[in-house]
């Protein structure tokens, strides 16, 4: 009982600093206008003194109390027995900690509003609009005892609803239920003929690739913009997944490799700073290879390093890439912080070729290429070679893998890749300048990596698909979506380390290393 | 033996390459000490002391924050990613509590205006420094307890990913929290920037200013302290014994999540003061004022080599020199000071990854 009531305390604290925190960065508000779009109801008229904008903004915060609720209700380790009371006294005391929490908030920042305090000059969501809101037009203290009833109701329903229906029996009825159906459609003699045929596998990915290549003609120019950069992240995370995936060494200066492709593309077919102005079909292989050859001459010293340490310089290496374009000693060679303009888009037998959807063709071309080219890298002696080096590299070294090659070509292979998109993403934009390559691209990139799947090239389009193309669907929150990303790391990385849809072998092996965790075996890891 | 024979002769054509590319360094570094000081003076004394005062500030506050990654990296052997980040909590620390206290008027009879920041520069400023340090210790304790302790034991890359991803959410965090504009650190009227003592040198005079002393020794008195409960307590003790092994440490009885619980506050409040000296030296803060600093100290500390404490010290101020002297001596644009910054980096890294006063590590550890 005492344990209980502790847990629904924590719990209370916990959820009520995240509520706090989220009307500190302006959430609360938006949240309202995100339902409104849902409901549709925008522009619905007041319901007894509240906008709709409030009504729903209070449908998300007894979300949040529903939530905290039924956590503060949760059993604690060992225990069997699942009685209400308890139940019901975590969740009540969960809300009322929450609520307390919310309404001192509210109390304050309404009295502070009230005597004109400019809160916004420090907080700078906190404008006074925001903080009416919040209070629901009322008053200060009208507004912290709203908040205080509505936690505490919130989280004495949550607490029955967790009793009620999270840990009722139709849970598991219904996965039971669920996986017999799916066990006998397996079972059906058709189905078993279709899933042992490689043929169907062909016909499927026909005619995914089929709707792929429909999809630029009927989407307009910003989704095709869209879609085209969600591919470029496809290219750059299958070249980063052989680095990082496959060989297992972490590449956070990615960014220079798709700063040098884009460059060589701008320099060479721009008419300034260089007046060379080349075809773009020369260029980008140009690109493409000199990409690989700094990889090569970076990696040739650096992969003597393991892991952390890799990690840092090929970060000093970005870096160093991206100062170099922004400061004014390279101003003449490569245009400087102004950046490269009006570069040359492909041309096809003298016709440009250069239209929204026609770029999104090239790219799903040269996605598809890499796709190819990668799927076969990663059955060959050199993938599985990658694999036994990220595995231990001394047991390969002693297998006889020259481990020092293997790494080098996988970091230039990667880079290549890199470089590829990096010209595509140039020629597209017909501009390219210092912005586009800063720090965060590299850790974009690492992080569609991570949360698709690390080794697993499915996971890594579905990595690029989750956190470019969702963000740019979901436009209201584009403010938090930096944010939400930096979570999401660490969110993946507790929870399902091996990424959406990981490679068997490597979910294998964190799952090996991480349940060692739960055994209180420190320091076993060197 | 000619399978034994041919990766001892690889080595060996990679020491020669090193030998080779050290030596054409060297020599580049001597003509460029040559052409300044000797050949063609650019700068007279005066400009040469300025930069020295610079970099001596620098490096005190890069030194503090170094040796956060240095103790982390000692216990844990990760890399901390978001240390720099704790730095950007304590300097905000500081500024608001500078701010509160411009807000409280004192009013006397030769200054009606006078605010409680000016009336009382030393309590203010002692405030401040215990504030960000406390708010940064904080984010230290709970930066541990969130993002990395359920990884303990996981593959490398895991915590480090995850210590990336905590870092991004803290700057972003911080950017909607207090907005994207970077404000301006309002001192104590007497540690106004700018104002110091007139040292006479080369026929003009330069100028020391009063927050760089007080960078410098509250640095020094930091780092004093750290050493003395790294050597001299039980607390000091129990780190060593898990930064050495951790099994062992708690066999012996020492509670090791404990330990590093504490080693992430310390190294956490660390970098809150560094982030405030940063605040009141150079004026500035804003949600992304960690993330440079905390890449150069994490090469002060592996210029230091990491996992040592003096190494730490001494690669921050050698840091802080090199980016506040090495572009006049290379004769380079001040704009590239980080590359210069940075190159060290690689160049430590390649040439000796256990930095200048670094323990031998065997290749398995580096």
């Amino acid at each position: 009982m005492k344990k209980q009531l502790r847990m629904a305390l924590s719990a209370g604290v916990t959820f009520g600093i995240v509520t706090i925190f989220l009307f500190l960065i302006g959430f609360t508000g938006i949240s309202g206008d995100l339902l409104a779009d849902l409901f549709g109801n925008k522009n619905a008229a007041p319901f007894l003194g509240l906008t709709p904008q409030m009504i729903n903004m209070i449908i998300f915060l007894a979300l949040i109390g529903l939530w905290a609720g039924s956590y503060g209700s949760r059993k604690s380790k060992g225990q069997t027995d699942d009685p209400w009371a308890p139940a019901l006294i975590g969740g009540l005391t969960a809300g009322l900690v929450h609520g307390i929490l919310v309404g001192l908030l509210a109390l304050l920042v309404g009295i502070l509003n009230l005597n004109q305090v400019p809160i916004n000059m420090y907080l700078a969501a906190v404008l006074p609009a925001a903080v009416k809101m919040f209070l629901l037009g009322g008053s200060p203290v009208q507004g912290a005892i709203f908040h205080l009833i509505l936690f505490t109701l919130t989280g004495f329903l949550g607490g029955l609803l967790s009793r009620g229906i999270g840990r009722g029996s139709w849970r598991v009825r219904a996965v039971a239920n669920w996986k017999n159906a799916w066990d006998r459609y397996n079972q059906k003699p058709f189905i078993k003929k279709m899933r042992g045929n490689p043929a169907t596998r062909y016909v499927i990915y026909g005619v995914l690739v089929l709707l792929v290549f429909m999809v630029p003609l009927v989407a307009g120019q910003y989704w095709n913009y869209t879609i085209g950069t969600v591919c470029i992240y496809v290219l750059l995370g299958l070249g980063l997944n052989i680095v990082v995936g496959l060989a297992g060494l972490l590449d956070l200066g990615y960014v220079a490799f798709f700063a040098i492709g884009a460059y060589t593309m701008a320099l060479l077919t721009a008419p300034a700073p260089q007046h060379l102005m080349w075809s773009f079909w020369i260029a980008l292989p140009i690109g493409v290879v000199l990409a690989a050859l700094t990889g090569l001459l970076l990696g040739a010293p650096v992969l003597r390093l393991r892991g952390d340490y890799l990690a840092i310089v090929t970060l000093g290496f970005g870096e160093i890439i991206r100062l170099l374009s922004t400061s004014d000693a390279m101003t003449s060679f490569s245009g400087g912080p102004k950046g490269v303009p009006s570069i040359a888009g492909p041309t096809i037998f003298g016709e440009p070729f250069n239209s929204g959807a026609d770029f999104v063709y090239l790219i799903f071309l040269a996605a598809i290429l890499i796709i190819f080219v990668t799927n076969r890298l990663q059955n060959s002696r050199v993938g599985r070679a990658w694999e036994a080096m990220r595995e231990d590299e001394t047991v390969s070294r002693a297998m006889g893998i020259n481990t020092l090659t293997q790494k080098l070509l996988a970091f230039a292979i990667g880079a290549a890749f890199a470089g590829l998109g990096g010209a595509l993403f140039a020629s597209r934009n017909q501009f390219t300048g210092p912005e586009d390559f800063t720090f965060m691209v590299s850790v974009n990139v690492v992080a569609v990596v991570i949360v698709g799947g690390m080794g697993s090239i499915p996971g890594v389009i579905a990595g690029a698909l989750v956190l470019k193309g969702l963000p740019e669907v979901l436009r209201e929150l584009q403010d938090y979506r930096v944010m939400v990303f930096g979570a999401l790391l660490v969110v993946m990385m507790l929870w399902r380390p091996a990424g959406i849809i990981s490679s068997s072998r490597r979910k294998l092996e964190v799952e090996k290393d991480t349940g060692a965790t739960e055994s209180p075996k420190e320091g076993s890891e060197k | 033996m000619p399978s034994a024979k041919s990766p001892a002769r690889r080595v060996s054509t990679y020491k020669i390459v090193q030998a080779i590319l050290g030596i054409l360094f060297a020599g580049y570094l001597v003509w460029r000490l040559y052409v300044v000081f000797i050949g063609s003076p650019a700068y007279g004394p005066d400009t040469w002391a300025r930069f020295l005062i610079a970099g001596v500030v620098l490096g005190s506050v890069y030194a503090l924050i170094a040796i956060g990654y240095t103790l982390v990296y000692g216990i844990l052997r990760m890399i901390n990613f978001a240390h720099g980040d704790i730095m950007m909590i304590g300097a905000f620390g500081g500024y608001f509590v500078f701010e509160a206290f411009k807000a409280i008027p004192v009013p006397t009879l030769a200054d009606p205006k006078m605010t409680f920041l000016d009336a009382n520069p030393i309590l203010s400023v002692v405030a401040a420094f215990v504030v960000g340090a406390s708010v940064a210790a904080l984010g230290g304790y709970f930066l541990e307890k969130i993002a990395y302790r359920p990884l303990r034991g996981a593959p490398r890359l895991v915590p480090l990913i995850s210590a990336i991803g905590a870092s991004i959410f803290l700057e972003n965090a911080a950017q909607l929290l207090f907005g994207t504009q970077r404000r301006d650190y309002s001192n104590p009227a007497i540690l106004t920037r700018g104002n110091g003592w007139n040292l006479p040198i080369g026929g003009t005079t330069v100028i020391l200013p009063y927050t760089g002393v007080l960078t410098v020794a509250v640095s020094v008195l930091l780092m004093l302290g750290l050493y003395l409960l790294v050597m001299r307590t039980r607390l000091g003790r129990s780190m060593r014994a898990v930064a050495e092994n951790k099994q062992v440490a708690s066999l012996m009885g020492i509670d090791v999540d404990g330990v590093i619980s504490r080693t992430f506050i310390i190294s956490g409040a660390l970098a809150g003061a560094a982030g405030v000296m940063w605040g009141i030296h150079l004026g500035i803060v804003y949600y992304y004022v960690g993330f440079l600093p905390g890449i150069k100290a994490f090469t002060a500390a592996v210029l230091g080599g990491i996992g040592s404490v003096p190494g730490a010290m001494l690669g921050g101020l050698f840091l802080g020199l090199v980016e506040s002297l090495g572009p006049g001596i290379l004769g380079m644009s001040y704009q590239l000071a980080d590359v210069i910054a940075f190159g060290i980096l690689v160049l430590v890294l390649i040439f000796r990854p256990t930095g200048i006063v670094g323990e031998v590590l065997t290749e398995e550890k580096v």
